[in-house]
């Protein structure tokens, strides 16, 4: 269990469901949470859920370096203090020096343990091990190590009976499923309809198709589903499908060190001759929508943040004469219908995608055919798999990409992928620090500073950094000029936004979570969530 | 192949040639579907070199027609983005068939020489070609492609026909030998040598016409294990999976669009597989054909 589920709010990222605290408060100055656990909350053998659990799960969490749980020095939005207040209420203190607004989701999204299972495992010394690693000298290096190195021990342990806070604990488990059966000790037991769960694995997504094709699954999260298969599930009695706002957006991503792509005008072209609706109506018709412009940010939230002046973004809807003058304005001729570089040789686009990835190949393929219709070489190239492909791209080797963008829901997350560590920008020690094209990790290779119309020199790195601790009316200013500038300077292409496809049968159980509990990350099971909260109702 | 029995290899002439191409058309004839495999094959050879020229470049297509049904107009339906499956099953067959045919030249090439040399030298030549061709067969040709992949996008049939000849050529090589090692001690052989003649002209002109029939047959065996070898290599995505071929589009077919679960993308995948067959039954059958006519027990029944 976690003390609470972050509802990834689109705009306000601090907000939760409850886990297993019932209130939590948050100090104006955003610097303090004091966290209470529900009166009623009980490990699955009686005990009670106490605040000695919750220091022992934090002090597990900083061996791992998770979530405000972070020694290193100058990193930010790390909790500088845990005290108990009493049996029930524990009190986070942020550290000043580098404040974030993620803090509070750092604290609820840690994963609560049992202390009288877990609490033996760390060295009785472990308190004055992490205090002494606050500091920045070399005994605090060494209290450093000292903390990961006593993680490995709860790494290594696996108890023998599973002990939980939660609504189920676990009967059995094997290689392909896991039954999960009522935990009657849990404090919102009232809301449980289900007695029993069992839990499927799968090694790919047509395992599922059949699962659902055959009405097997009361519940199942987003899996890539091409359009007729969605026909033939949701003909099955009882299926139903849930589409709501997934904040993920697929971008097609330039490398401006590799000629012509560092010439703005041939990024507007490319914006200009790919007709986006047939791309997603060709690659993933059923998880996403065509985008409507390239703002940086999924178009669900665009309004929220930029308000008024989404309207004046320059949408690249698809018109073959004006990515023509675009590729004119860039010195191209256009020679037996192939467009020719100023230098003589012919444009060519090469579109990295990943194998396996379905909706990539087909999209890149799509955008491919497209281009070389009006004259443009170009081909897809696959990557054997996607951590190869995030290798081969952070290092320069890929001119034009699939690049996922716009992951939020916080504004800071959104335009850490345009401008963060991929377009030059790190922070280390605490500090900023810009390094050139093809330096650590900065593939894009945009400049450090762009001219933004009505914002004057706009250096996009900074205000996405700034975005970690500014207060509501900045943010809305810096995500203003943000969308701004990656319009008008497209260090990618938006092609389509996603949607968060999910499936549900309601002939035993209806599932009706509301849409914000339909995109909570980082949860195995997000039916777990919904099933605590009483979403999940038996049919009569 | 102007040659018909071991006697009279060197003998050329109007009505030799004559009396070959009347053998030819007797075979054919007895079993007519050798000359539908003939037919095949012709049909196969006009696809690789013609017919991608029959088509304009970019295909037409009809984004909003994807994956439609098989129709007079679209004999194997479209693909998932409105091509027609039979101008991707035309255009794919040229990267197929030249890598075959490239692959079965290199194997029969470094095969038959190799073979034919170790046979008739014999002694430390023969010792050394022959470990030679032990490493060749030892080599394990799906690993070395996995890393050659690594490096090389085989866009070209001529890299990925040369990959596969060479790994491929020692079954050959070893087959040609022990055939030379039994010619070698034929009188014709043994006047040859009397005679002070070159080793290469023993070789070339007198160990190589006899064999030749063998090498030939060799040769479009080892285009069908070149097929099937390349399209198997895509089609299990130890290649990258671009370029127009058959191998990659049995790929896409099942691993990106479906094909197995969604019965409306059978067809992408059906068409070159169809492909696929029909040329291994074409070589089969025209291999059947030239087993009689260069084999003279079995002609002169």
């Amino acid at each position: 269990m976690r003390l609470a589920w972050v509802k990834n709010h689109p705009t306000s990222p601090t907000e939760f469901y409850p886990g297993l605290a019932s209130e939590w408060e948050v100090s104006d100055d955003n610097l303090e949470l004091t966290v209470t656990i529900h009166p009623d909350a009980t490990w699955s053998d009686g005990t009670p859920v106490t605040a000695e659990d919750v220091v022992v799960s934090s002090n597990i969490a900083y061996t791992r370096g998770s979530g405000a749980f972070i020694l290193d020095p100058g990193a930010a939005g790390a909790a500088s203090d845990i005290e108990v207040v009493d049996d029930k209420t524990i009190q986070f203190t942020q550290d000043p020096e580098n404040p974030t607004r993620e803090f509070v989701n750092g604290i609820m999204n840690m994963t609560i343990v049992p202390a009288h299972v877990y609490g033996d495992l760390l060295p009785a010394d472990f308190e004055q091990t992490l205090e002494a690693a606050r500091g920045d000298d070399d005994a605090a290096d060494d209290a450093r190590e000292a903390v990961a190195e006593a993680g490995e021990a709860v790494v290594g342990f696996a108890p023998e009976e599973d002990i939980s806070a939660g609504p189920y604990v676990l009967e059995r488990i094997n290689p392909s499923e896991a039954l999960l059966v009522r935990n009657e000790h849990f404090h919102n037991d009232h809301l449980v309809a289900p007695d029993q769960v069992i839990v499927r694995s799968y090694d790919g997504n047509e395992q599922v198709w059949d699962y659902l094709r055959a009405g097997e699954l009361d519940s199942s999260h987003f899996v890539a589903v091409p359009a007729d298969v969605v026909q033939q599930i949701e003909a099955v009695p009882g299926n139903e499908a849930s589409r709501t706002y997934s904040p993920v957006v697929a971008g097609l991503a330039f490398n401006q060190s590799y000629e012509p792509f560092d010439d703005i005008h041939v990024r507007r072209a490319l914006a200009f001759a790919l007709d986006r609706e047939q791309v997603v109506n060709i690659a993933s018709p059923d998880g996403g929508v065509a985008a409507t412009t390239t703002s940086g940010m999924h178009q669900e939230v665009l309004d929220a943040w930029v308000g008024g002046a989404a309207g004046d973004l320059e949408p690249f809807a698809y018109d073959l004469d004006r990515a023509a003058e675009e590729l004119e304005a860039a010195g191209m001729t256009q020679e037996d219908g192939r467009w020719i570089q100023a230098n003589g040789e012919p444009f060519e686009v090469p579109i990295q995608v990943v194998s396996g990835f379905s909706d990539w190949i087909a999209a890149g393929e799509n955008m491919a055919t497209q281009l070389n219709e009006f004259g443009i070489d170009s081909e897809i190239l696959t990557a054997p798999d996607f951590t190869v492909y995030q290798e081969e791209m952070a290092a320069g080797a890929y001119p034009v990409g699939f690049w996922l963008i716009g992951l939020g829901p916080s504004p800071y997350n959104i335009y850490q992928r345009l401008y963060g560590q991929s377009n030059g920008w790190q922070v280390l020690a605490g500090q900023l620090s810009y390094s050139e094209p093809g330096e650590d990790g900065n593939w894009k290779g945009g400049p450090e500073t762009y001219e933004v119309e009505g914002h004057g020199t706009v250096n996009p790195g900074e205000l996405a950094h700034e975005l970690r601790t500014a207060d509501e009316a900045r943010t809305n200013e810096i995500m203003t000029i943000l969308a701004q500038t990656t319009n008008e300077h497209l260090p990618v292409v938006q092609m389509w936004d996603y949607v968060n496809t999910q499936f549900s049968n309601n002939t035993r159980f209806i599932t009706d979570p509301p849409d914000d509990a339909r995109r909570v990350t980082g949860v195995t099971s997000l039916a777990g969530i919904w099933i605590q909260q009483g979403w999940v109702t038996a049919v009569e | 192949m102007t040659s018909s029995s071991m006697v009279d290899v060197t003998t050329k002439g109007p009505s030799m040639r004559r009396n070959f191409w009347r053998g030819v058309w007797r075979v054919m004839k007895r079993k007519p579907s050798r000359l539908f495999g003939a037919l095949l094959m012709a049909l196969f050879v006009f696809m690789a070199t013609i017919g991608p020229m029959l088509y304009s470049r970019p295909l037409p297509r009809d984004p909003n027609n994807f994956f439609a049904s098989p129709s007079l107009r679209h004999p194997f339906g479209t693909d998932f983005q409105g091509t027609d499956v039979l101008s991707l099953v035309v255009i794919g067959s040229r990267y197929v068939l030249l890598t075959a045919l490239i692959t079965a030249v290199v194997t029969i090439v470094l095969g038959a020489s190799i073979g034919l040399f170790a046979g008739y030298r014999r002694g430390r030549m023969d010792a050394v070609l022959m470990r030679i061709t032990d490493i060749n067969l030892t080599i394990p040709g799906i690993p070395i492609l996995l890393v050659l992949s690594t490096v090389w996008q085989f866009a070209s049939p001529w890299e990925m026909g040369l990959v596969l000849g060479l790994l491929g050529w020692g079954a050959l090589a070893r087959a040609v030998r022990s055939q030379t090692l039994s010619l070698r001690e034929r009188g014709f052989i043994e006047a040859a040598r009397g005679l002070g003649l070159s080793t290469p002209h023993i070789v070339f002109r007198e160990l190589l016409p006899p064999i030749a029939p063998y090498i030939a047959m060799n040769l479009l065996m080892s285009m069908i294990l070149a097929v099937w070898a390349q399209v198997g290599l895509f089609f299990l995505g130890v290649m990258p999976v671009i370029g127009e071929n058959w191998g990659v589009m049995l790929n896409r077919a099942v691993f990106d669009f479906g094909a197995m679960t969604t019965a409306a993308r059978l067809p992408y995948m059906l068409a070159p597989l169809l492909a696929l067959m029909l040329l291994t039954v074409a070589i089969v059958l025209v291999v059947d054909a030239m087993d009689e006519i260069f084999n003279p027990r079995l002609r002169e029944e």
